[in-house]
């Protein structure tokens, strides 16, 4: 399971991508130095073989004699002294190559045509002998004749030299005989000459660099290695902060956060954005209890007053008027729970989305007229003046919730009014909303309630509570049900005072 | 025994009031939370009843500012029932917490329960000489036999007997005993205590001139 986790898998990738890299690397890094040990080495063949190509086209000096003729008188001179004889005083003689050799060689018949001489005998120029010396690892060189015989050869050449197949073109080809390199040409004539040293100095130094290579590869390997856990371990653990917090959160304590300083990249824009959520969440939570708490608040006070009412009354015997009081005071309190309950199973199906809303085509303008109707006693006895501008405003609805939301707005424009103020409604086309607004000369909301006052059980006037009779409901309901209508509902306090209903639904009519 | 109760909603006020002055409990009211602080602090009440959520300043206003002044015995009454508000409630100074909707008799008991703590009584029974009171049945007898005392008299010699063997004066007693809606003559309670000692013995209950009334221990 474990390897499983982000960081071994980054591992794993950075191990390989790493390891790929240095292998190519590596690889590249040995072919070019074989590659470049290999042309030198062909260099320094190359520069061999010209030499020798030269020595069998020129005649040897004092042989001047016989050309085309067979080489003879010149075995004997050059051949006894062939190693040690004195070199300054510059005849050409032919070096490496033992009298014995060449006289066992049968003497091909060769008609050397052009300026290639007989190659009856071979001998390399006095300064060139050198060429094919040395202590440790030197060139060596074998001519052969058309034939195939072998007409001469270094002492440096190994007995096992075999001669090339025969190319057609007469330019310097390359073999690679074991650990021998070998440059061979072909004369016109077909004699074959091949130039070869070994490369085994040279596949050792380059063993030796794959050595070296594959050291400091493995090296930057662990190293690699390290600092991709260092790094995947430095880029994970805001990962395990943020799960770790997240854990507490989901643990309950909603009010815990994830720790955001110093990431200002993408993990720290993740921590600001499940910060942001968890505050969302945290608010509904807190928001959902508070009106929990507000509820069993809400429906205990009417029955601790009947619980207590009846229990002290009937602790002992009362007058009739102070039965009829208790009486009373049970009715209130009845009907304020009946208030309560049915605004909260109105709220629940509301938020239930079970309320089916009837869409039927309205008049507005007819639904606030039919409220007034009703709410007129209670806007004389307070004295208020209801000022009403009813365009006909149709829109797609329910009239009977509609009407709930007017009544509500419209009572509430009403109670909380100054004496004799006034309360103008209208309701008008927009746009392609109806619109209904309700104003009143009342004291207005203070700014500070204003964006809470559609929150269920927010009261703006704390004064207000119990025994008024408003369960605290009524503007989160006229909020639900527009919302439920698709419209819109929105509260204005203008500085002139009191305060604005606006209530806008899509007429829904084309 | 006086008590303050602060309660917005009138019924309820209505019924509790009703309920304590049946029990000879003196009873002042205030239907918010700023009028009852003010009582709170001008007068030493025995027991204040608060509720929590009251216009104007709510019980946990009302409490912490009392606290800074008196450490009159407040038992408050809410309809906030969780854990929470209940450890708040006692941990701001209430000596006891009540959930609404509650039962009278309950109330009842734990307001005796209160006046008995603060008054560092631990029975509902205190016995001084013959004469027996018990709080919870507000009975008293005289050696084994009832004796029968109006709600006012028993108020008196309840108060008397909870601070046995010190000087109760007359301002005391008028400010434990009576509500603001008593309109007593100061004479009256000479005449309840005059009555209470015909009733218990002449010498129960001494005069000291000129500081108040006392019953020695």
């Amino acid at each position: 399971m474990i390897f499983h986790s982000i960081r071994w898998r980054l591992q794993l990738w950075h191990g390989l991508i790493l390891l790929s890299v240095l292998v190519g690397f590596g690889f590249t890094a040995y072919r070019l130095q074989y590659a470049n040990e290999l042309h030198r080495v062909d260099q320094d063949l190359q520069q061999r073989l010209g030499p020798v190509l030269e020595a069998l086209r020129r005649p040897p000096t004092g042989d001047r004699g016989g050309p085309g003729g067979p080489g003879g008188p010149d075995g004997p001179r050059g051949g006894p002294n062939g190693a040690g004889g004195p070199r300054r005083p510059g005849g050409p003689r032919p070096i490496e190559g033992g009298p014995d050799d060449r006289g066992r060689r049968g003497p091909p018949p060769r008609e050397a045509g052009g300026e290639f001489r007989a190659p009856r005998e071979f001998r390399l120029g006095p300064n060139r002998a050198g060429l094919f010396e040395g202590d440790s690892n030197p060139f060596y060189y074998i001519v052969w004749l058309r034939d195939g015989s072998e007409l001469s050869r270094s002492a440096s050449a190994a007995s096992d030299v075999s001669r090339p197949d025969p190319i057609s073109r007469q330019v310097p080809a390359v073999r690679l005989r074991g650990t021998n390199r070998e440059f061979y040409q072909f004369t016109p004539p077909g004699e074959c000459i091949l130039v070869g040293r070994s490369i085994g100095p040279e596949l050792a130094s380059l063993r030796r660099l794959a050595l070296v290579l594959s050291a400091l590869g493995s090296i930057v390997m662990v190293l690699g290695l390290a600092g991709g856990w260092w790094l995947a371990t430095r880029a994970i653990r805001p990962i395990g902060d943020i799960s770790a917090a997240a854990a507490t959160i989901a643990g309950g304590n909603l009010s815990h956060r994830i720790n955001t300083e110093n990431t200002d990249n993408e993990l720290g824009e993740l921590a600001t954005v499940l910060n942001s959520t968890f505050a969302r969440l945290e608010g509904a939570f807190a928001r959902q209890q508070q009106f929990t708490a507000d509820a069993s608040h809400e429906l205990r006070t009417p029955i601790a007053v009947i619980l207590s009412q009846t229990q002290a009354t009937l602790a002992r015997e009362r007058n009739s008027a102070e039965y009829r009081e208790t009486l009373e005071a049970c009715q209130r309190a009845a009907q304020r729970m009946r208030r309560l309950t049915e605004s909260l199973l109105a709220l629940a199906r509301l938020d239930a989305g079970q309320e089916s809303l009837k869409r039927e085509r309205i008049d507005l303008s007819q639904t606030v007229r039919e409220s007034l109707e009703l709410l007129r006693p209670l806007a004389e006895d307070r004295h208020i003046r209801i000022h009403s501008e009813l365009a006909t405003t149709e829109c797609l609805g329910d009239s009977e919730r509609l009407a709930q939301v007017i009544s509500n707005l419209l009572s509430n424009a009403i109670l909380h009014n100054t004496s004799d103020g006034e309360v103008r409604v209208v309701t008008r086309r927009e746009n392609d909303s109806a619109l209904l607004v309700v104003a009143d000369t009342g004291p207005g909301i203070p700014a500070e309630d204003l964006p809470r006052i559609f929150e269920r059980f927010y009261r703006a006037d704390k004064s207000r509570t119990g025994a008024t009779g408003g369960t605290g409901l009524g503007l989160a309901i006229c909020k639900a049900i527009v919302a439920a209508h698709g419209g819109s509902i929105d509260v204005a306090c203008p500085a002139s005072g009191g305060a604005t209903f606006t209530v806008r639904l899509p007429s829904g009519l084309r | 025994m006086r008590i303050l109760i602060i309660e917005d909603e009138p019924d309820l006020l209505r019924s509790l009031t009703m309920a304590l002055r049946d029990e000879g409990y003196a009873v002042d009211t205030a239907a918010n939370g700023e009028d009852g602080l003010f009582s709170a602090e001008s007068i030493a009440y025995d027991v204040i009843l608060l509720d929590v959520m009251l216009p104007k300043l709510d019980g946990w206003g009302v409490l912490q500012r009392l606290r800074k002044i008196r450490k009159t015995p407040v038992l408050m009454l809410t309809a906030r029932d969780t854990s929470r508000d209940r450890v708040r409630g006692l941990d701001s100074g209430a000596d006891d917490y009540l959930v609404k909707p509650f039962d009278l008799p309950e109330l009842l008991a734990r307001l005796r329960a209160l006046i008995r703590r603060t008054s560092g009584q631990t029975t509902t029974q205190i016995k001084i000489g013959e004469v027996t009171l018990d709080t919870a049945a507000r009975s008293v007898t005289r050696a084994g036999v009832p004796v029968e005392l109006t709600a006012r008299e028993y108020g008196l010699l309840e108060y008397l007997m909870l601070h046995r063997g010190q000087v109760v004066t007359r301002t005391a007693l008028y400010e434990h005993l009576f509500d603001e809606d008593d309109s007593t003559l100061s004479n009256l309670l000479d005449v309840h205590v005059s009555n209470m000692r015909k009733k218990l013995g002449h010498d129960f209950i001494t005069t000291r001139r000129g500081h108040g009334y006392c019953i020695e221990g």
